[in-house]
């Protein structure tokens, strides 16, 4: 049951999906890998939207050069931890939902214990060695995984439901060479905006999901595009039949 | 076949059916930055294309 004060906050998305919905909100537990470009709009809409748990992991410390579009972070954060900057920024917008924030690299040795208790998984990494991590976490979990990346105006999203739709791996097999891309906020903010989109459409089960969907953003053209994916059936990470 | 360029540029190919590995190649685009849609659905670089077909080679991101 939602308190009054809970009525009253989420007020205006209970229009779209009732207090049911607003309840399975606050019931799913929410792993964010990352709390830099895509991190900052993914969690701090999470923790607006009401998503109940709020686990968001990252390693690095807040820089100068990080502030043009990881909004989580102010100037006066400059040299903290992001994770720490992430809590109270997190806390600050919705002190009703609980949110940890771990000062982590995620590993392979770690990444089994980071998930635990999850329901769904926001990919906010910048590197595709990672996001294959959290592929293969989330095929083993059989929990959702809503990918986005980008690199200045562009940028690109999917949702990867296990057992259902194709991997990451079977969209990207190969990782594309490493490299310091450029970054712009408003481009973090049209990806992880369609990255909670999805998931809050994934769990109040309302409208058509980005499933087999590569969408595409090519904001220096105002283009949106879209690419349809299948399961590769010689895909290395679900091809093996136990997915 | 037509090509659609990662820089928004098309272009028109004539020619027999090929391995998209070879087609990327002779477009001197690094096959390990881009995914190919053939006929609007993801493909492999192993699989051919050809005649009416139509490609578009799009650059992915891996930035966060
Ligand atoms: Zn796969």
């Amino acid at each position: 049951m939602l308190s009054d004060a809970e009525k009253k906050r989420y007020s205006r998305q209970i229009r779209l999906f009732g207090e049911d919905g607003q309840e399975r909100l606050l019931r799913t537990s929410v792993f964010i890998a990352g709390a830099g470009g895509l991190g900052s709009v993914i969690s701090l809409y999470m923790a607006a939207a009401g998503f109940g748990k709020i686990r968001i992991v990252d390693c690095d410390t807040v820089e100068l050069s990080n502030l043009n579009r990881q909004i989580l972070h102010g100037n006066a954060d400059v040299g903290r931890a992001k994770a720490k900057s992430a809590y109270e920024s997190l806390t600050g917008i919705n002190p009703e939902i609980e949110v940890e924030a771990l000062v982590e690299t995620i590993s392979e040795e770690n990444i089994d214990q980071l998930l635990q208790g999850c329901d769904i998984i926001m990919d906010a990494m910048d590197n595709f060695p990672v996001r294959y991590l959290l592929n293969r976490a989330a095929l083993q979990r059989k929990i959702p995984l809503f990918h986005g990346a980008i690199s200045g105006y562009q940028g690109q999203a999917t949702t990867i439901i296990p057992g259902k739709t194709a991997c990451l791996a079977c969209i990207f097999p190969r990782a594309p060479p490493a490299s310091v891309f450029p970054a712009l906020g408003s481009t973090c903010g049209v990806i992880g905006s369609i990255q909670v989109t999805e998931a809050v459409k994934y769990v109040t089960g309302a409208g058509k999901l980005l499933e087999n969907r590569l969408l595409f953003w090519d904001g220096l053209n105002g283009c949106l595009d879209e690419m349809a994916c299948e399961r590769n059936s010689a895909c290395r990470e679900c091809s093996d039949g136990e997915y | 076949m037509l090509i659609a360029l990662p820089d928004g540029s098309r272009r028109e190919i004539a020619g027999d059916i090929a391995r998209i590995e070879d087609i990327l190649k002779q477009l001197c685009i690094n096959p390990e930055e881009v995914i190919v849609a053939k006929n609007g659905r993801i493909v492999s670089e192993e699989e051919t294309a050809g005649g009416s077909d139509e490609l578009k080679i799009v650059r992915f991101v891996h930035g966060g």
